[in-house]
Parts: structure tokens; C-alpha cells; sequence
């Protein structure tokens, strides 16, 4: 099962970070507009079009890699201080009755919307550019469908955890860089202080 | 039972879900689908089974999702958060921390005010509380405490100094909030700078002070720390901290001025931050993944807050959950600053057991239709949260910015130390938005004067 649950992981992860590479673009794109307009005088008619495309698309793709790192912010005043199973007790049953309903209507209300936008071929209404919009409109549906297999992937973890009492761990990933300090300091600590329990007997 | 007390129960149940610990964004979509739902019920919806999914509630959660999508407020979040993490690894913090300091060595208390203005910088810069704090917590706090510091001085300022980015534009709380409120980004950065400007004054101020009246809180550097030569400091300076410093003030100043859309000055911004990263020598491809994924992890993080945020308030409103709040706030026949005290103290309550960006995308939203009826600029209001919201950094039961410091602090600073030392800052907080309270043209002066 655990195997199951990281190849959902991975996949997703990829996902994730393939799309978060757009920031790049977004990036050059901007300047590039400030660039031309006052250098050249000449703006380009695609810039405000492929901004929003493109935090739109880095956005929502990367929502199952955030899921997989448990990085969607939890009121976690009281969860942090239960029992392991307690947690995944809770999440079980909140994420078949929450969020699976939520996540369903995304998917497919969200696949009937992007068809209607394929339907007439929708455009961009704010620059004679002809920028598509269906394929913004497109991702809605997809970014559900990965949502569903990662909420898959957290749905065994809580059963693991409920059987085995932890928390099955996560893919390795990077972590903001306070979070990656404290972990590094709190294992240096451990560890020096493992040392000075055998120092005495040694 | 009534549409307002529907409206109720879906809040109630949507808090007690919360603190619960489930991910807040899916307890929004399911709470405004439920409801929603409910609310947007036709007559037949039940008697004829093919008619159960004819229901207004799932187009309207699409549509909301994708007006999030295309949101061109929202755009400049993830080129900030960019910007933020690759200045935040570039390893800046210690040259720009010692220029400051050689800058500052004659000043009483030298070293807390060049901590307080490196913060105020690379907070600035990177938007990133934690990192700010963790990263001071390692490198300015030894050196005060060795420099023979008082240990709360020295904690207060790496608290409050670490969260003076979350109001000095560019600040990512204010665009969060501009989204909110369908306010300008633009306005809002130029309603914050005086009042970012008064706060940091008075915290340099209340330092300085400290440090004349007692000079054992703060002592001189020894003689042959504080005789550096005019050329190294200019050096320094050059160097270390006006390269940062005119990144900051090229994408705020065309912000301010309009020669640049937010989001385009962002962009200009994480180019600048690429360019200034490899300028010292630390730009490398592993950094710059790391930077990627995270932004691409704290984006979704907030955004997707959004699309929860809007359905679950569309339905709040639409069964008259808004309405009710309303009548029962403008029955209290407040007068403006008593609105305005008690919309603040709920959000210092809030800041509790919440974090600040649900606070702004979930709760603020139920005060905004009320600033009208009590004659509240929206750009003052924002920045009084933003104010607001960096008590809680600093007081229990939350005090992120204080949890961070005591993780990096040699040990036997402890965490009332650290508390105690933040409390002065935290005050001046609140004169600064007393301040805004009597006089708001202190926030408003600077847009009306740059955009009439």
C-alpha cells in the first residue's frame, strides 16, 4: 500500500513542479513588457493575457503536490497535539465527506464548463492577440482529476496510520527555509544529547 | 428554519471543522457546497431524481474557481513569493547586516537598530516572517547577546523587525487583501508606506532611547570593533546594501509612480532577484528548483484558499448570513472608532488560533460591506489589519515569530524573555494604529496626492 501511496505522490509532485517551472515565463514575460514598452515604445498585446494564464495554470496544478506535502493550511491548534490516529481518524472521515464531494463537483462541472469553452473555441477578451482561453478553462477538470488521486493517496496514508499508530512518511521534498533550520538544529540536539547520555557510561 | 440562521449554522459548522484540523480550503468547498446547495434548492429538486444535479451551486463553484484563475490581482503573489525565496537563498543576510552595522556603529544601541533596519530590508524583500526571524535568530542575535546586549532587547527587536514586511510594500498581506476587497494594489502600497515608515521610526526610536537612558541594555562596541575607516563602510555599503536596497525601491517605486502594473513590477523584481543572486555568486540550478517548488507550494497554498473562500461566501451572503452580521453590528450604534475597535480586537482574537492569510481571504470579507455605513476608507482598514495582524506574530498564544527564535536561541534564552522583549514592540503597534484611528491621512495623504 505504501508503494501505491508514493507513486500517486510522485506523480503529482512531477506534476507539481513541472507547472511551477511557468513562474519562469511569468517572470521574463513581465519584463519583457516593461522592457519594450518604455525602450522600444512598442508594447506587446499578449503580456496581460499570458500573465494570468500562467499563475492561473502554476496555481492550480501545483494544488495535489501542496496536498501530498500537507501544505494546505490547517486550523491546527488542537489537531497538532492529538495522537497520531486521532488525526488520521479525523481526516478519514472529513475527506470522504468533504472534500471528495468538493473536489467531484470540480472535476466534473468543471469538465462540462471547459467543454462549453472548447464548444465556440473561446477567446481572450482583452487583446486582439485571439488568446485561448479553453485551455486555462481546461485545467479545472484536470487539476480535480490529479486532487482525486492524491485525496486517494491521503486516504490510505490515514488507514496506514490508523492501523500502524504513525504516520507513514512522506517523499523527501524542500522545505521553507525556518522549517529546514529547526529540523536540522532539533536533530543536531538529539544527537549531541544522545552522545552525552552514553558520554557517562562509556 | 430562516436563510440567516442556515447562514449561522453553516459558519458554525464551518469553525468547529476548522479547528478540527482539516485542510481549511476543502471544509470551505464542502461548507459552500452543502449550503450552497441548500440554498440555490429548486422546488423540484427532490421529486424528480434527474433532477438532483440540476443544481445552480456547481457551475457557481467552477465560475468562482475560474475568476481566481484569472484574477490579475493575484498574478504579482507568485512573482513576489519568487523574488522573496531566491533573495532569501542567496546567503545577502550577513554582508547586508554587517553594512548596516559598520554604517551604524556610532549610533547608542548600534547594533539593535542596524538588526531592525537589516529585518525591515530583507523582510521587505523576501515577505517570509519565518525566514526573516530564523535567519536574525542565528546571525544578529549572538552578536548582541556576545556585544553584552540585554537578552529582551535583543529578542524584541529580531520579533518585530522580522515582521515589519508583512506591512512595508511590497507586502504580499496587502495584495491578498486588495484581492479581497477589490481595492488597488497600488493604492494600498501607498497607503502603507508612511504608516511601514512611523512604525519603523518608532521602533528605531524606542532603541535609540533605550539604549541613551540605559547603556547596559546596549553597550559600545570595544574600540577596535567600532574604528572601521569612512572607505570600508562606503565599501560595505556598495557592496552589500544598496544592491538590495534599489531592487526594493526600483519595483516599489514603479508601483508607486505607475510605470508598472504590480504584477509586472513583480516580475521585473524576481528578474532583479536573479540577477542580484548572481551577482554574488550564489545563484546555482539547485537554489533555483528550490525556489521554484516553493513558490509554486505557497502559491497553491493561498490561492487555493480563494476559490474556497468565494463559494463559501457567495452562499453566506446569498442566505443572508451577511445581513444578519450587519444589522447586529450597526445595532450597536457605534460611532467610526468604535467600529473600528471592535472589528480590530475580533481580528487580534482571530489571530489566535488562525493563521494570518485565512484571517484575510475568510474573515475580513464580512466587515468590508460595513466601512461604508461607518465612513472607513477601505485602504486605512487594510492597513490597520496589517498592523494588526503582526501583534499576533508576536503575542501567545501563536507568536510564530517568537516560536521561531526560541527554536534557533541558545538555550537558556527563554521564551518569556523573548515574549517580554517583543511586548514594547507590540505596543507601539497599537499607537501606530491609534494613530490611524484619529488621524487616517496619515495612510490616505500619499494616494490621494499620487492618484487624483
Amino acid at each position: 500500500m505504501h508503494k501505491f501511496i508514493l507513486t500517486i505522490d510522485r506523480f503529482n509532485v512531477g506534476i507539481g513542479k513541472a507547472f511551477g517551472w511557468y513562474i519562469l515565463i511569468l517572470t521574463i514575460g513581465g519584463s519583457y513588457e516593461v522592457f519594450v514598452r518604455y525602450l522600444l515604445h512598442n508594447p506587446t498585446i499578449w503580456a496581460y493575457d499570458l500573465s494570468y494564464n500562467m499563475y492561473g495554470a502554476l496555481f492550480i496544478m501545483a494544488g495535489a503536490y501542496t496536498l501530498g506535502r500537507n501544505a494546505h493550511v490547517r486550523g491546527d491548534v488542537f489537531y497538532r497535539l492529538m495522537p497520531p490516529r486521532a488525526q488520521a481518524g479525523v481526516d478519514l472521515v472529513l475527506f470522504i465527506f468533504f472534500f471528495f464531494p468538493g473536489i467531484l463537483t470540480l472535476t466534473i462541472a468543471g469538465y462540462f464548463y471547459a467543454g462549453e469553452s472548447w464548444g465556440y473555441h473561446e477567446l481572450s477578451v482583452y487583446s486582439p492577440a485571439d488568446i485561448p482561453i479553453f485551455p486555462l478553462k481546461t485545467l479545472i477538470p484536470l487539476a480535480g482529476l490529479t486532487l482525486i488521486l492524491q485525496g486517494i493517496s491521503e486516504v490510505c496514508r490515514c488507514f496506514l496510520c490508523l492501523k500502524d499508530g504513525q504516520w507513514p512518511p512522506r517523499l523527501h521534498d524542500v522545505e521553507e527555509m525556518e522549517t529546514a533550520i529547526l529540523h536540522e538544529r532539533e536533530y543536531a540536539a538529539k544527537h549531541s544529547h544522545e552522545t552525552a547520555d552514553k558520554g557517562p557510561s562509556a | 428554519m430562516s436563510g440567516g440562521e442556515v447562514a449561522l449554522l453553516m459558519m458554525g459548522l464551518f469553525i468547529f471543522t476548522i479547528m478540527l484540523g482539516f485542510p481549511i480550503v476543502f471544509t470551505l468547498m464542502a461548507m459552500g457546497l452543502f449550503f450552497g446547495y441548500y440554498a440555490y434548492a429548486t422546488p423540484d429538486q427532490f421529486v424528480d431524481l434527474s433532477h438532483v444535479f440540476h443544481n445552480q451551486i456547481f457551475d457557481l463553484l467552477v465560475q468562482n474557481t475560474f475568476s481566481i484563475l484569472s484574477n490579475d490581482t493575484l498574478t504579482a503573489v507568485p512573482l513576489f513569493l519568487f523574488m522573496g525565496y531566491v533573495v532569501e537563498r542567496a546567503n545577502i543576510l550577513d554582508r547586508l547586516f554587517y553594512s548596516v552595522q559598520v554604517a551604524a556603529r556610532r549610533l547608542p544601541g548600534s547594533l539593535a537598530v542596524a538588526t531592525l533596519i537589516t529585518c525591515a530590508m530583507f523582510a521587505t524583500a523576501t515577505g517570509i516572517v519565518g525566514a526573516v526571524v530564523t535567519l536574525m535568530g542565528l546571525l544578529a542575535f549572538p552578536t548582541m547577546l556576545k556585544a553584552g546586549y540585554d537578552t529582551k532587547l535583543a529578542a524584541g527587536v529580531v520579533c518585530a523587525g522580522g515582521c515589519l514586511g508583512i506591512l512595508i510594500p511590497p507586502s504580499i498581506l496587502l495584495i491578498l487583501y486588495a484581492a479581497t476587497a477589490g481595492e488597488s494594489v497600488v493604492k494600498l502600497f501607498a497607503g502603507a508606506f508612511f504608516p511601514g515608515f512611523v512604525l519603523a521610526g518608532f521602533y528605531i526610536l524606542y532603541v535609540v532611547g533605550r539604549a541613551i537612558i540605559d547603556p547596559k541594555l546596549a553597550p559600545k562596541l570595544p574600540k577596535d570593533q567600532a574604528d572601521v575607516r569612512f572607505f570600508e563602510v562606503m565599501r560595505a555599503l556598495l557592496t552589500s546594501f544598496f544592491p538590495l536596497a534599489v531592487l526594493i525601491l526600483s519595483v516599489l517605486g514603479a508601483i508607486l509612480l505607475g510605470l508598472a502594473t504590480p504584477t509586472e513590477a513583480a516580475a521585473v523584481g524576481a528578474l532583479g532577484s536573479l540577477i542580484l543572486a548572481a551577482g554574488y555568486r550564489e545563484l546555482d540550478f539547485a537554489r533555483l528548483t528550490e525556489s521554484v517548488y516553493l513558490t509554486a507550494r505557497t502559491t497553491a497554498m493561498v490561492t487555493y484558499l480563494f476559490v474556497g473562500s468565494w463559494t463559501f461566501a457567495s452562499v453566506f451572503a446569498y442566505l443572508g448570513g451577511q445581513h444578519l452580521v450587519e444589522e447586529l453590528i450597526t445595532g450597536l450604534n457605534m460611532n467610526r472608532v468604535e467600529f473600528l475597535m471592535l472589528t480590530q480586537f475580533i481580528i487580534f482574537l482571530l489571530g489566535w488560533p488562525l493563521e494570518w492569510t485565512e484571517i484575510i481571504i475568510i474573515f475580513v470579507p464580512i466587515f468590508l460591506p460595513l466601512l461604508k455605513h461607518f465612513g472607513v476608507d477601505p485602504v486605512v482598514f487594510g492597513i490597520l489589519v496589517a498592523l494588526n495582524i503582526q501583534t499576533s506574530f508576536n503575542t501567545p498564544p501563536m507568536a510564530m515569530a517568537a516560536y521561531y527564535l526560541k527554536g534557533v536561541a541558545p538555550p537558556q534564552v527563554r521564551l518569556t524573555q523573548i515574549f517580554g522583549g517583543a511586548l514594547p514592540f507590540v505596543f507601539m503597534v497599537f499607537i501606530t494604529m491609534a494613530l490611524l484611528y484619529i488621524y487616517p491621512e496619515l495612510a490616505l495623504w500619499l494616494p490621494n496626492h499620487l492618484y487624483q
